[in-house]
């Protein structure tokens, strides 16, 4: 991996990082909505997934986080917006932070049923076969929704059509307060391709260098025509489900455990050691994140709700043809 | 002007949008190879190639939730479910999905997506029998049509697929073998948001759905034998709904029956019954009468589901008995 992306894929996580921080404090205050599941952990894995894509490919997030937008290059200014429910964000007020929209990067929007992505994806999939474009879907997911049926009925509809879809599941070892060896039969989510006859492949999904390249590998495939990939990230949620959850189903030396592994620190060596990232450097990207933050705060808090009234628009399109 | 089946109009109001229109798709279980359980798409596949009409795995979620992906992205998608049963199997698909992306995004997105739904009580029982429409018809966000007549079938299918949002398109069964005059050709189109004046009167509003309306045309023609001038409306879309002509009409009869295959509770009549209540009380001198499936499950036994569905005898007392 060239030196520039490295330290484009270490910029990206900690401006994620920085602004999660910044939105649980918004949060806890009061001063925004708290309709946001913190992806605290695995903001590696997520952004160096979207570093593989082209900004024509279609991506389709998980509820896991900010990572996917600040990857996806979304401004921050809409995204907080969407937080607050203010205009000057993606979705006029209509969906939160839960469902950020940017067509013009294929950002597609968010199910807010787990598992609600799964046929979005295939259809996009579907979309690009048809037209007999080289484009590819990235559909991320949790360990516990790959237990919905539409994950099992997209994966066979994607793998019969041979339709252009990278489903990246997060296991993240919970499902809110539920243990991924409780909830799921199998002990890899990614062993579950054998049943479609595509690739299944694990990786560490702390270690961004590695999923970088397992799912470049899953795109030129898919790229190809050659048909969809599973890749099972094995990553850890070090913040609770949500902004306030007491976290009384595990147990405080599990998390601890797992925070001598976050992946930030983990790459922040790594690319010291490799003499890549340097100090001034690093304290350079933090003011940039802290400036960027601040400047989509300050705009955030400028912008005014939506007229009420709007509440009744959206509902159906005008037909123009 | 020429006589095709319901089935037939149909059949060629996909293959002229499919014609016109590069981005219409057409997908299901069995449409391609076998062209439809009900043969409503035999042919399509060799006009058009297999990336555009294709079988899909009995996957019902995926089916549905790959045609609002398809139209996110630049598709027309037409997918057909077996029969309209299946729209719940697919229920997070159809109204979390279809009904609700556009709205929960903004309105970031247009949802151009048609759904055929085969319906109606034919022998199939409680699964495969039903007229869902009021179901579908309390969520927001999608277009519901109901066409009764062949020339409608097409004019309201090409119209759907035309529409930047999801459609709900209710085939009953029973019609499918139905004739009736078809006007060849791209230019027709039925708007949705219409109803259609089947017949004339004065003496009574008689709306009826789907296939409803041809019982409700032979109890009108008895209850004209016995004197009374009966109107018959056809709504032939429930979403939009036409209001103004079902109370145009109650303004000048002031009696209304409601004919459906839907259950009662909440059914279309009620919706009706409501309406006139909150715009049209003064208008009406009789109580309303809902002729509707009552609300248990459709049984599978011929005598069984005939004492349950609403017939022209039914509809022809419910008349009669407004205008003693």
């Amino acid at each position: 991996m060239d030196q520039k992306l490295q330290l484009e894929i270490y910029r990206k996580i900690v401006l994620s990082r920085r602004l999660e921080e910044r939105v649980a404090e918004l949060i806890k205050a009061g001063q925004v909505g708290g309709f946001m599941h913190p992806g605290v952990g695995q903001e590696a894995l997520q952004v160096a997934a979207i570093a593989t894509l082209r900004p024509d490919d279609y991506l389709l997030y998980a509820h896991r986080g900010v990572a996917y937008w600040v990857a996806r290059g979304i401004p921050l200014e809409k995204v907080m917006c969407d937080l607050a429910c203010r205009e000057g964000g993606t979705n006029r007020g209509k969906g939160g932070v839960m469902r950020v929209a940017y067509p013009k990067l294929g950002v597609l929007g968010e199910s807010g049923t787990l598992g609600g992505c799964f046929p979005i994806a295939t259809g996009a999939g579907l979309s690009i076969k048809v037209k007999g474009e080289d484009k590819v879907v990235l559909c991320f997911f949790g360990d516990g929704t790959s237990n919905r049926g539409t994950f099992h009925e997209s994966l066979n509809f994607c793998a019969v059509r041979k339709l252009p879809v990278i489903f990246l599941c997060e296991n993240n070892g919970w499902a809110v307060s539920m243990p991924t060896e409780r909830s799921t039969a199998c002990k890899d989510i990614a062993s579950r391709a054998a049943g479609y006859d595509i690739p299944g492949v694990i990786v560490d999904g702390n270690d961004p260098e590695a999923v970088y390249d397992a799912v470049a590998t899953a795109v030129k495939r898919a790229r190809s025509g050659a048909g969809p990939t599973l890749i099972e990230a094995k990553t850890y949620r070090l913040w609770g489900h949500w902004i306030g959850d007491p976290e009384s189903y595990r147990s405080r030396e599990e998390v601890e455990m797992r925070w001598r592994k976050d992946p930030l620190p983990r790459y922040e060596q790594k690319l010291t050691e490799a003499k890549i990232l340097t100090d001034s450097l690093k304290a350079q990207f933090e003011a940039e994140a802290k400036a960027a933050i601040d400047k989509a705060c300050e705009f955030m808090r400028a912008q005014p709700f939506p007229k009420p009234e709007t509440a009744l628009e959206d509902v159906f399109a005008e037909t123009v043809s | 002007m020429r006589t095709i089946t319901y089935a037939e109009a149909i059949r060629e109001g996909l293959a002229e949008e499919m014609r016109r229109d590069k981005t219409v798709i057409l997908y299901g279980e069995d449409v391609a190879n076998f062209g439809g359980i009900f043969r409503l798409t035999a042919g399509l596949r060799d006009e058009f190639g297999d990336e555009r009409v294709f079988d899909t795995p009995i996957s019902e979620n995926a089916l549905v939730g790959a045609g609002v992906g398809a139209a996110l992205t630049g598709l027309r998608p037409v997918v057909e479910l077996q029969f309209a049963d299946f729209l719940f199997t697919a229920a997070d698909e159809v109204v979390l999905k279809a009904g609700m992306w556009r709205y929960g995004h903004g309105g970031a997105f247009t949802i151009p997506l048609v759904i055929r739904c085969p319906s109606g009580a034919s022998g199939t029982g409680p699964e495969h029998g039903q007229c869902p429409e009021p179901f579908f018809m309390h969520a927001p966000g999608l277009k519901i049509v109901s066409p009764s007549t062949p020339a409608d079938a097409k004019g309201l299918l090409k119209s759907a697929i035309r529409d930047d949002n999801p459609v709900l398109f209710f085939e009953h069964k029973l019609l499918y073998a139905t004739k009736g005059e078809v006007p060849e050709g791209d230019d027709h189109l039925v708007p949705l948001g219409k109803a259609a004046i089947r017949r004339e009167g004065d003496a009574l509003t008689l709306v009826a759905i789907s296939a409803m309306v041809p019982k409700a045309l032979k109890a009108a023609e008895r209850l004209a034998q016995d004197g009374h001038n009966i109107e018959v409306i056809d709504p032939r879309s429930l979403v939009p709904f036409d209001r103004g002509a079902i109370i145009d009409s109650v303004k000048k009869t002031g009696k209304i029956v409601v004919a459906e295959e839907s259950y009662k509770t909440l059914g279309i009549g009620a919706e009706i019954g409501a309406m006139l209540l909150e715009e049209a009380l003064e208008y009406l001198d009789a109580p309303l009468r809902r002729v509707a499936m009552p609300d248990v499950p459709i049984p599978t036994g011929a005598n069984l589901e005939k004492f349950v569905i609403p017939s022209e005898e039914k509809i022809y007392q419910a008349c009669r008995e407004l205008l003693r």
